[in-house]
């Protein structure tokens, strides 16, 4: 068990560490483009620059919650059950679920600048709080009770129902009427009605937001591993004390 | 070999009760939520060109409307807002108790709160609804047409 912790802290790597050094000149691309580079919006004039950090950090809890969904499907379907496949998929939808709380909060801070309200219970903000909310009952039965094998099998069935949630979430500005805004990028038509430096920062930081996904999802299923490791150390424990006993008679 | 737990060794873990409490919340958020879509989100507004003629955009009601903010419409009188909103070719006089504030501004679409009373539509609340366009903002070019959001329109 000791060699275990050993070999699995700590939780960085070679390519963690490359993915982290690249991530942090990305971001800094981002903050010094948005903030000082890209222009002024015509209409919204300074609060555009939300846009670097609301649209990435969505895009990137769909990823995040896809790739949960996917994970947790490998789970269920492979025959050896990796154990690996849940801790990603768990690690995943907690890194998705602080990226929904940037969407939510970055957006709420727009909408006031730009609607003149935090919150509308519009179609797109009500689907995406419904999103946000699937997912911390998703994290809350990972922690019920029960054994690894249990917590994996349940919470793979729950984020293969969730995931069903986001095509909603994405074409509720085509299925009803929003205050929010259709897709620039992701528009049907191909259209890109954008400043260019401005859609390079949106795409740098889709990039850096990427980047810093992937870090945190390996650094916390390497984590998820040393907790699992350490609640089965009761178990080996329990062989312990009753291979001594059984020597000691 | 023989693992099963000794008798005289009780269990010592205490029951989770914050992911319980945590689902029981959630579960909550999510009827909360629900109810508000079905109340407010599926039909959010009517159209300026609905008012009077579509299901559940009745007069009498209190509505919210979309439209978009004329060109050369806009007049601040007092501390009333009065503009005219138009949308499929139909358009309607809007009085806004206050200034709207904001990126409000004409050639915008917005989505006005109130009530039609004797063919004026008195609104007390007003929200932008901006497009999915984004251009560098042009001092010259403003100044030339007058509105950001109608330079816009204009290309």
């Amino acid at each position: 068990m000791s060699q275990v912790l050993q070999r699995t802290s700590p939780t960085g790597t070679r390519a963690t560490r490359v993915i982290g050094a690249t991530s942090i000149l990305v971001m800094a691309w981002v903050v010094i483009s948005g903030l000082l580079l890209t222009p002024q919006d015509v209409v919204q004039g300074e609060s555009v620059r939300i846009m670097y950090v609301h649209v990435p950090s969505a895009w990137i809890a769909y990823l995040a919650f896809i790739f949960t969904a996917v994970a947790s499907a490998s789970w269920l379907i492979s025959k050896k059950h990796s154990m690996g496949f849940d801790r990603f998929a768990g690690a995943s939808a907690e890194v998705g679920v602080m990226f929904m709380a940037i969407t939510l909060v970055t957006g709420s801070l727009w909408g006031r600048l730009t609607w003149g309200e935090f919150w509308q219970w519009d179609p797109r903000l009500t689907t995406t709080a419904f999103l946000f909310v699937t997912y911390i009952g998703y994290l809350a039965v990972r922690r019920l009770e029960g054994s690894i094998e249990q917590r994996a099998r349940r919470s793979a069935v729950v984020a293969m129902l969730a995931v069903l949630e986001i095509p909603l979430v994405h074409f509720s500005v085509v299925l009803w009427r929003s205050l929010h805004q259709g897709a620039t990028v992701l528009n049907p038509n191909g259209d890109v009605k954008m400043d260019d430096l401005m859609l390079f920062t949106l795409f740098s930081g889709v990039v850096g937001f990427t980047l810093v996904f992937i870090w945190l999802v390996l650094h916390r299923q390497r984590t998820m591993l040393l907790v699992d490791v350490a609640n089965n150390q009761g178990l080996d424990a329990a062989i312990v004390a009753r291979r001594a006993e059984r020597s000691a008679n | 070999m023989d693992l099963t737990p000794r008798p005289s060794e009780p269990s010592k873990k205490p029951r989770k009760w914050l992911p319980i409490i945590l689902l029981s919340l959630v579960g909550v958020g999510g009827i909360v939520i629900v109810t508000q879509f079905l109340t407010s989100a599926i039909d959010y507004y009517c159209n300026v060109d609905e008012i009077g003629v579509r299901s559940g955009c009745e007069e009498s009601t209190r509505l919210r409307v979309q439209g978009t903010v004329e060109q050369n419409s806009l007049q601040k009188t007092g501390s009333k807002t009065n503009f005219v909103m138009t949308f499929n070719d139909k358009s309607i006089n809007v009085v806004y108790s206050g200034d709207p504030g904001g990126v409000f501004q004409e050639c915008i679409s917005v989505v006005a709160h109130g009530r039609m009373i004797d063919g004026t539509f008195e609104s007390n609340r007003i929200e932008v609804k901006h497009s999915n366009e984004y251009a560098e903002k042009n001092a010259d070019r403003i100044e030339s047409s007058g509105s950001a959001a109608c330079s816009q329109a204009q290309g």
